[in-house]
């Protein structure tokens, strides 16, 4: 026998239609509609309105409890207000406050098509006694073809005596308000900071071989501590720029940025007055590093700091505004050592890893001569541009004053000259009767007379 | 079987009185928190208005649905900015910056309990691309996540996490690796241009104090800063040392672990003189002599805590200075600069600065032990 059937028998005797043991159809008993039990009696729950109660108290003991809390805490509200009234009622600042920032440095290295890529650019400028440039200098703000949002400003202005700092901020103020909001720049800040330079800063005592060591280092100084405060992760390039540039091209952000380098300057010369000869090479201190000036280095003391441009130190090293051809290709590069100041655009990176333009006498050099000293000496290019010229405001030497102040007391010689010249010739005229008018008349009367006798003489 | 009272049995003074209520309760619970003065922390004084401001800073969030205003005109009062010997009283800000290469629990417990005002505290990271720096970088976030929602009072009042491509990534970075002489130079090289990178891109206007503290260091009194600031110092190290088991008197011990805190010696000027230009000279190793006097070997557990030597190079596990040390120009040279390369560089170029660096002998921190 399989075992199947022997266990089956009892399940074929089944004899109720559910399992449970009940019939589908109501079997006798009470009867077909009876319905136990038979009349609605509501079962008293003490219990259960009890525990209602308990709940109801419960609650309000945790509202009132709340609200305590509420009274003691008050920073609980800022994160309770915004749930309860549904985000209503903007949720106070402490709640908005963003305190985690991350930021990837790989991808603000600086490239070629840097406006492309958004890329963010640092202008800095260290200000000292600069009002008269201003407007001047907003002017070529104004004019930058490189997006302004990308454009982050930072200034650092000290020991001015004039109003620079309250007509930059004005300025400012004005420039962001403009209503296109392309005109807009985008991180602005003003570096209030003294230093206590003792050094004029008018062009004589600015510009004398004496006061250059320690000027340089006190401006080196400045600029560090502008950059230190203003250099963020999120900027790949960083462009230093003076005030007193009196003409640049729009596009000098793009067409510097294009060559890719990590520190890059154009050539700056200056105008000037037709008898000086028109023009000149301005900043000395883009140069190309030679075997006379090394050789002078290494006898120098450790502290000592060679500066271009001055008789005192013959250096013989090429100068990158000597190198200029009015009509040469303005994309020409050329390697040097020392970089200028005027006007440096650097790939961020450079000053992130700790290149900055040396307060102390850094392989015999200060400020931004030391600044491409030290890019070289950490393998960054550095490069400048003979060829692509920037303009510097003529702002005239004390000999060029005297020399102006001479030919225009020439000038007015001259003019006082011929005016008392002139004055002696009227005088002469008014106290001596001019005796020709007295001719002409003589003579015509004459000829008149002459006239009327020959007249008579031909009609007999 | 209590029944709903209708309402117009209800006292109307009941009703009046309920109403005074509620209104009086909307009005204090909308109205009070608008005006920050009656918070007991408050940031205002020093929250930027804009994303575009110093990382040192809080900024608070833009709207998305409403158009940003131009970022304004923000004016920075630097000649207001202090460093004295009393930071707690003068409000004075600090920034903590750490070059991260692994993480460790024990390192941010540490930092965690620091008495110093955490409202007054940045924290700046970098860390590098590679596997390490992905793994450090996700528990470095995790943690920083827990703080800045935590407690009002534990939270710091701003985080900066930076990334970068280490340009030497070196295979290994375990101990022995990674203090091979061949090693050194290429290594802390890139070690002083991550600590440039995050010194110049954290620092802001407003920082007066950077506290330089290595990941490693899981270790420190909570008084760390206080304690280092009262010295009023430009540059100061304590010494670093590491807890271990010895074996000869079986029991834990402490040993000296950093010797880049030194005096010079005559000796090591001459060695110095007769190097190449690039080539660098490094303590605590055997193969060269040098014969500086290590602040390491001055420890002495009886003495003053507070005794105070004269270095002229410091090394970068604990470090407080002056930000305007930093900001002069005084930085880590990732090059051979007199012969000195990173943290010890750094003091050489602070020196050139005319900034001194001082060494606490007595007064410990501990390294961790791998």
């Amino acid at each position: 026998m399989l075992p199947l059937h022997a266990s089956s028998p009892r399940g074929k005797m089944q004899r109720h239609v559910y399992q449970n043991g009940h019939a589908a159809y109501p079997l006798g008993g009470s009867g077909t509609f009876s319905i136990q039990p038979h009349k609605f009696q509501p079962r008293s729950q003490p219990a259960l309105r009890r525990r209602r109660q308990l709940l109801l108290r419960l609650g309000l003991i945790t509202a009132t409890f709340f609200l305590v809390a509420l009274f003691v805490f008050p920073s609980l509200r800022t994160g309770l207000i915004p749930a309860l009234s549904l985000g209503l009622f903007s949720a106070s600042e402490d709640f908005q406050l963003e305190t985690v920032r991350y930021y990837d440095l790989n991808n603000v290295q600086g490239t070629a098509r840097g406006w492309e890529r958004e890329e963010r650019i640092l202008l800095c400028a260290p200000l000292r006694d600069a009002a008269p440039h201003l407007p001047m200098f907003f002017g070529h703000l104004r004019n930058l073809t490189y997006p302004h949002n990308l454009i982050d400003l930072a200034f650092l202005v000290g020991d001015s005596k004039d109003n620079t700092l309250s007509l930059l901020s004005d300025l400012l103020t004005e420039l962001q308000a403009h209503e296109d909001p392309k005109q807009q720049f985008g991180e602005i800040s003003i570096m209030e900071k003294d230093f206590g330079q003792k050094v004029n800063q008018d062009v004589e005592s600015r510009h004398g071989f004496a006061a250059q060591a320690g000027r340089r280092k006190s401006m080196a100084q400045a600029r560090n501590w502008l950059l230190s405060a203003a250099l963020r992760p999120t900027h790949s390039w960083v462009y230093w720029r003076d005030v007193d540039v009196e003409t640049a091209p729009f596009t000098i952000l793009e067409d510097l940025m294009r060559h890719n380098k990590d520190v890059i300057v154009p050539n700056v010369w200056r105008p000037l007055p037709d008898w000086l000869g028109g023009e000149q090479p301005y900043d000395l201190n883009s140069w190309q590093e030679s075997e006379t000036a090394l050789a002078l280095a290494e006898t120098l003391d450790e502290d000592a700091v060679i500066v271009e441009g001055y008789a005192e130190y013959a250096t013989w090293r090429p100068h990158l505004a000597y190198l200029r051809d009015p009509y040469g290709d303005p994309d020409m590069e050329m390697e040097i050592d020392g970089v200028g100041g005027v006007s440096i655009l650097a790939k961020a990176k450079v000053f992130r890893s700790g290149v900055h333009f040396p307060a102390f006498s850094f392989e015999k050099h200060a400020e931004t001569e030391g600044f491409g000293k030290m890019a070289k000496r950490m393998k960054f290019s550095v490069v400048g541009l003979p060829h692509y010229t920037i303009w510097h405001l003529y702002e005239p030497s004390v000999d060029d004053i005297r020399h102006m102040e001479e030919m225009e007391q020439e000038r007015k010689a001259k003019e006082a000259e011929e005016k008392a010249k002139k004055e002696r010739i009227e005088k002469i005229n008014a106290q001596f009767d001019n005796p020709s008018s007295q001719w002409d008349k003589d003579k015509d009367n004459i000829r008149e007379m002459a006239k009327q006798e020959y007249v008579p003489n031909e009609e007999p | 079987m209590p029944t709903p009272r209708s309402l117009r049995r209800t006292n109307p003074i009941t009703i009046a009185l309920a109403a005074v209520l509620i209104i009086g309760f909307l009005f204090f619970i909308l109205s009070s928190p608008s005006d920050g003065s009656s918070l007991p922390v408050s940031r205002s004084k020093d929250t930027a208005s804009n994303a575009l401001s110093p990382p040192s800073l809080p900024f608070r969030k833009a709207k998305s649905n409403e158009r940003t205003p131009p970022p304004p005109v923000v004016h920075y009062h630097m000649n207001n900015l202090t460093t004295s010997s009393d930071p707690v009283t003068n409000r004075e800000t600090v920034l903590i910056l750490t070059p991260l290469a692994r993480f460790y629990q024990e390192y941010w417990d540490n930092l965690l309990k620091l008495s110093y005002p955490h409202e007054l505290i940045s924290l700046g990271f970098i860390l590098p691309k590679n596997k390490d720096g992905n793994a450090a970088t996700a528990a470095l976030q995790a943690q920083v996540a827990k703080t800045q929602s935590g407690p009002q009072k534990k939270r710091f009042a701003s985080v900066t996490i930076l990334r970068q491509d280490t340009e030497s990534p070196l295979q290994s970075q375990t101990e022995a690796e990674r203090h091979k002489i061949e090693n050194q130079k290429a290594r802390r090289a890139a070690m002083a241009k991550a600590r440039n990178s995050l010194l110049f891109t954290t620092m802001g206007p407003t920082t007066s104090w950077i506290l330089w503290l290595d990941s490693d260091i899981i270790e420190t009194p909570a008084t760390l800063i206080q304690d280092l600031a009262a010295h009023d110092k430009p540059i100061i190290a304590p010494n670093c040392f590491q807890r271990y088991y010895n074996e000869d008197i079986k029991m834990q011990d402490v040993r000296p672990y950093d010797f880049n805190n030194w005096i010079d010696s005559p000796t090591a000027k001459e060695l110095g003189a007769k190097m190449g230009n690039d080539e660098i000279l490094l303590e605590g190793y055997a193969e060269i002599p040098t014969y500086r006097s290590l602040m390491g070997m001055m420890h002495d557990s009886s003495a003053d805590p507070n005794t105070e030597v004269q270095l002229d190079g410091v090394g970068g596990t604990t470090l407080l200075v002056k930000a305007e040390v930093h900001r002069d120009g005084a930085m880590f040279p990732p090059f051979a600069f007199y012969h000195l390369i990173e943290t010890e560089g750094f003091a050489k170029m602070a020196s050139r600065l005319g900034w001194q660096s001082w060494g606490l002998p007595n007064y410990l921190v501990y390294h961790y032990n791998e």
